[in-house]
């Protein structure tokens, strides 16, 4: 089943065009990764799909939902779609388990200790039981992401996009996230996830859609596109990041 | 010079000192209220309003900031007249102008939580006031603490400017008592004491708000 169905979107800020006709659909379950030079409007993509930034044309669907419609209804449709920032973005005043009950009181309206209970439980799956009391700034890079991911996750999104959740990690923190997204991906999550972790876009990724330039150039399972890439362009980006990675 | 008998000449009209300090503290305490009512959502405003709200609300300040203080009670005492009671207009007019100094301390703070927070809250389905309110506001609260103990000194040292429209604040009457009394010798005892009054109070209370700071803090643990 489509649950995901993005249809020739344009967007630009102010005279710069971002996004140039991008097309793609995700099925129910499905893991896919963008990847593409800086730029190439990989993250725009993704802010689209909940509405943080809205597209000049084109069409985005979350199952019956018309995303781009303007009457539809943000606050609603973001609680089907999940978003993990590059910077955490965690509430600084809160501690981790309040930075997830916030908005299972505050949006969700569940009572106090039916949230506590939630986001211990989605603590737990990320690993983080011990640290329910700690504030944000006591937290290592990595810790603070997947306090990041249990937030996204204890409002039961459809849909999680990841806008390079690994990026401002140090490298030896970069695994824990990692696999959590992993075990995420393994257990069924809808993730659209932009990042260059080759690591994880092998072993999770059904598709990688290559974007160059505010367009796909390239879509396809990652053994296609690492084997086997249609455009030199795809092929001289990702040889660039295998060799990085060596 | 400083003379046992001046001294005891201050203790011994203690009463009329403390008359007057009462008025001060209560105009510190109004004014300041009165300011942070008006002066905070004036800040959220500045940061977040759009339209003739936020235009008005910016000149306002502008205008307030830009007066000084006797002009401002003088003018709403004997020209707008907005009360008999020199102690409200006085009220009115230290809470009004505290209110445009207040702003300013609050929209720094407002703007001083990064933008990624509230989106962040706007992510998981917040909406805008909400998300203002839970996630920015506590942070930015926490902020301007500096800023709100530098503007409580300048009131309550503001405060005697209230003299202008007869208010027998703290220093108008250790200014009576030398003057009234014929005790011209007692100048320097009487503002020796009056200044120690202010310090003691500045000091105090911005030790209790130091207190209040800490106890609010936001951990930051060993990792920065």
């Amino acid at each position: 089943m489509t649950l995901l169905s993005v249809e020739d979107v344009y967007q630009s800020y102010g005279e710069e065009q971002v996004l140039k006709g991008v097309s793609f659909e995700m099925e129910q379950g499905d893991v896919d990764v963008l990847m593409g030079p800086s730029g190439s409007g990989k993250s725009t993509m993704l802010r689209c799909i909940n509405r943080l930034t809205d597209v000049d044309s084109g069409d985005i669907w979350l199952n019956d939902t018309h995303v781009t419609a303007p009457e539809t209804d943000v606050n609603e449709l973001r609680q089907n779609v999940g978003m993990v920032f590059q910077d955490f973005n965690l509430f600084a005043h809160l501690t981790a388990l309040e930075n997830i009950t916030l908005g299972l009181k505050r949006v969700r309206g569940m009572d106090p200790e039916a949230a506590r209970e939630r986001a211990h439980e989605h603590l737990e799956q990320v690993g983080l039981s011990d640290q329910a009391g700690a504030y944000p700034a006591e937290l290592s890079g990595g810790q603070k992401q997947r306090v990041g991911i249990a937030r996204a996750l204890a409002m039961e999104p459809k849909l999680l996009l990841f806008d390079e959740p690994t990026s401002a990690l140090d490298p030896e923190l970069v695994g824990d996230v990692v696999t959590v997204m992993q075990d995420l991906a393994a257990a069924g999550m809808t993730m659209l996830v932009v990042s260059h972790e080759l690591g994880f876009a092998r072993s999770a990724a059904d598709d990688i859609h290559f974007l160059d330039e505010g367009r796909v150039v390239e879509s396809g399972p990652p053994e296609q596109l690492f084997e086997q890439p249609e455009h030199d362009r795809t092929a001289a980006f990702l040889s660039g990041l295998e060799s990085g990675e060596r | 010079m400083l003379q046992t008998g001046d001294w005891a000449f201050v203790l011994s009209n203690a009463d009329t000192l403390l008359s007057g300090l009462v008025i001060t503290v209560g105009l510190t305490l109004s004014g300041l209220s009165l300011g942070f009512l008006l002066g905070f959502p004036a800040g959220a405003v500045e940061v977040y309003g759009n339209g003739p709200l936020q235009r008005v609300v910016s000149v306002a300040g502008v205008v307030l900031r830009g007066t000084p203080i006797v002009v401002i009670l003088l003018v709403l005492f004997f020209i707008v007249s907005i009360s008999q009671s020199a102690f409200v207009t006085a009220t009115v007019g230290l809470g009004l102008r505290s209110a445009a100094y207040q702003s300013q301390i609050f929209r720094g703070a407002l703007q001083s939580v990064d933008e990624g927070q509230l989106e962040a809250a706007r992510s998981i389905g917040m909406g805008r006031f909400e998300a203002i309110r839970r996630v920015v506001v506590p942070q930015a609260l926490r902020r301007s603490m500096p800023g709100f103990q530098n503007e409580f000194t300048i009131v309550l040292k503001d405060t005697s400017i209230a003299f202008a429209i007869g208010l027998a604040e703290l220093l108008t009457q250790g200014y009576n008592l030398f003057t009234q009394s014929g005790r011209s010798t007692a100048v320097l005892e009487v503002f020796v004491v009056i200044s120690a009054v202010y310090f003691v109070l500045t000091f105090v209370t911005n030790r209790g708000l130091d207190r209040l700071s800490d106890h609010y803090a936001i951990p930051s643990g060993e990792n920065t």
